[in-house]
């Protein structure tokens, strides 16, 4: 096991530059998420860390050694891709044991950790099947098992579980999770899946046109999101963004809104005096208000410090089980909260909602960038 | 619910008539196909005097082989009387290595052109491609001219080189294009195991390829076969495969022509193209179709 660090990484295949200096440090054992849309450049630094794209500038170690230039088969990695990849021609032990059978492992020893790896995964019985007789789950299994047999310094996925469907995949990322717990690997798992980067991660590196946008650990992702990229990316359903002006108030700083009440609108005064930063420079300027749905509840259950209630009309509710969203309608734009299921049938026309303010982000409009 | 319907359209009397007539005009031209291979056959198997006799269509009297025989052993090619038998052995000379050759090398150039994508592959791919319309006339001379400078002008070697060369182009096309269809993870991956460049190409890519493979072998072989061109252009004599042969011999007339022995002869020298067809055929259809249905 090892530390894996990436240090001003840029790549650029001609004139186009697809990462712009990324600094990663992850510590041994650790297991990184690299997340962010289709085109952001995740899957570019996953395979700068495999070896399989060159670096154009900067820095990849592992541990203490340097591997811009080193083979792929000689970095101590391993890598499971997205669609798995299986050599159609060999049965599954081919398939686990290539590796070692590469790197000059006598028969003996392979089939042994062919086995072991094999009972670990519970596929011990597939193994003289051919992918092509295998469902996408016990091809992913395979797949981990190919990567699992050499042990390696640092795992690494490229949305392995992005072609199973819903059931097997939150399975599988269980297992993953299991697997990380056990092996106690350092692990980088690209996706863009902000459940599967949430529940995996020790941390999370957010990545959008080539930069990394936010590198931290869930909670502080979906508590702190640096910006408002950051914020609607994580989070289902995403943020509410609400438009607004700080203004001075008696006891320190509010952000007047307008929302729809009894077929009306009213004008509500969100309270902004528990904010860590100091609004004093923003008094008069614009500003976005960051509320996650939760933080906008029923009445009553919120648990706040610096909850403020008042009437809403509700627009439309979706029940999602647990929870019933309910779509609001403040400043003339949609905005959603969370209620308890309990509430599901009862409501309809207006409600009292608490918002609990201490849990919202404050954005600048013009920067995207978080205040404090 | 166990009642079993099964789908049966309306018949009309017209559309029975359309199909009767349907049926008339397939096996019309099925005998029409099928009436030159009838006579050549036919005619191989009767004597000199029956085909002279009879008509052109008639049945021979009796199976006789003595046409055969005497084309596989005993004709005359020129002013040599030994039949097709030392040709047809020069073709599979010829043709069996560089089929072999020129199918291996047009899918490790496939599977480089694919699979390592370097600066400028497809510009080579298009100069390849290009390749496939020279026509055989141009490139005679300045073969003759190679071959003289290695040393094998009229040897087999000469005839196995010039088709290697030449059938390149298309075993490239073949194998690059199926290639395309595989992939790239399974060499990313294998890359990571730790394989190179051929091992990846034994290993895991050749395994993939028996579909493109037939395709590949039944064309070089149908085309290199069948050459008339560069056989007669590179070899005189002994050398010569077997289709410049069987043209000597049609053409070597002594006294009367001898058309069983010309019949027969042509289908000697034309089996195996059709042993080929026979045998890898249906894999043919399925390897030009396999991009297209891959799912």
């Amino acid at each position: 096991m090892a530390s894996l660090t990436i240090k001003n990484a840029v790549k650029r295949y001609g004139s186009v530059e697809v990462l712009k200096g990324v600094d990663i440090d992850l510590q041994d054992g650790e297991f990184l998420v690299l997340l962010g849309a289709s085109g952001c450049g995740k899957s570019t630094l996953l395979n700068m860390i495999a070896g399989l794209e060159t670096v154009t500038e900067g820095e990849i170690m592992i541990g203490d050694r340097l591997i811009n230039d080193v083979h792929p088969k000689d970095r101590d990695i391993a890598m499971v891709f997205q669609s798995y990849a299986l050599y159609p021609n060999m049965t599954v032990g081919r398939n686990i044991s290539f590796g070692l059978e590469m790197r000059g492992v006598p028969k003996v020893e392979r089939e042994a950790a062919v086995l072991e790896v094999a009972k670990m995964l519970q596929m011990d019985h597939l193994l003289d099947r051919k992918p092509a007789q295998l469902s996408g789950g016990q091809r992913q299994r395979v797949a981990m098992g190919r990567a699992l047999v050499r042990r390696p310094e640092v795992f690494l996925f490229d949305e392995p579980l992005s072609n199973l469907d819903a059931k097997l995949r939150l399975e599988m990322r269980t297992e993953i999770k299991r697997l990380h717990k056990r092996l106690n690997a350092t692990m980088v798992y690209v996706t863009h899946d902000q459940i599967e980067a949430l529940t995996l991660a020790d941390r999370i590196a957010i990545l959008k046109d080539g930069e990394v946008q936010q590198l931290a650990s869930p909670a502080e992702i979906y508590d702190q999101p640096v910006n408002m990229f950051v914020a609607g990316l994580v989070g289902s359903p995403p943020m509410n963004f609400i438009s607004s002006t700080v203004t001075r108030t008696d006891t320190g700083y509010g952000a007047e809104i307008s929302v729809r009440a009894n077929d009306g609108d009213q004008p509500v005064l969100l309270d902004l005096s528990d904010h860590p930063t100091d609004l004093s420079t923003h008094v008069g300027r614009k500003i976005v208000v960051g509320l996650r749905p939760e933080a906008i509840t029923q009445s009553g259950h919120s648990t706040g410090s610096t909850t403020q209630s008042f009437a809403c009309d509700i627009d439309v509710t979706e029940a999602t089980g647990a929870d019933t969203l309910c779509v609001l309608n403040w400043n003339g734009k949609e905005v959603m909260a969370r209620v308890s299921s309990g509430y599901a049938q009862i409501i309809e026309g207006t409600m009292d909602f608490a918002v609990d303010m201490s849990r919202a982000s404050l954005f600048d409009p013009e920067t995207e960038m978080r205040l404090g | 619910m166990s009642e079993q319907t099964t789908f049966v359209p309306a018949q009309t009397r017209s559309a029975v008539w359309m199909r009767l007539l349907l049926w008339a005009v397939l096996i019309v031209f099925a005998i029409w196909f099928l009436l030159p291979a009838y006579v050549v056959v036919g005619t191989s198997l009767k004597e000199l005097e029956e085909i002279r006799g009879g008509s052109l269509l008639s049945l021979p009297h009796e199976l006789n082989f003595w046409a055969w025989k005497h084309a596989w052993s005993e004709a005359c090619i020129g002013v040599t009387c030994t039949g097709l038998e030392p040709y047809f052995w020069n073709s599979v000379k010829m043709a069996i290595p560089a089929v072999t050759l020129s199918t291996l090398l047009g899918a490790l150039t496939g599977y480089a052109l694919t699979k390592w994508q370097f600066k400028g592959a497809n510009m080579v791919f298009a100069l390849i491609l290009f390749g496939c319309f020279v026509p055989f006339q141009v490139v005679i001379l300045p073969m003759a001219q190679t071959l003289g400078i290695i040393g094998i002008t009229n040897t087999v070697y000469g005839l196995i080189l010039v088709h290697s060369v030449y059938g390149l182009a298309f075993t490239t096309l073949f194998f690059r294009n199926y290639y395309v269809t595989i992939p790239d993870e399974l060499v990313r991956a294998a890359t990571i195991d730790g394989a190179g460049f051929f091992t990846i190409f034994r290993r895991i890519i050749l395994p993939l390829s028996p579909p493109i493979i037939v395709v590949s072998v039944i064309w070089q072989f149908t085309q290199i076969w069948n050459d008339f061109l560069f056989g007669a252009s590179f070899t005189t004599g002994g050398a010569q495969p077997i289709m410049v042969a069987m043209n000597n011999l049609v053409n070597t007339t002594t006294g009367v022509k001898q058309y069983n022995v010309d019949m027969a002869a042509a289908l000697i020298t034309a089996a195996p193209t059709i042993f080929v067809y026979i045998v890898a055929g249906r894999y043919f259809v399925r390897g030009l179709t396999a991009g297209s249905v891959k799912g």
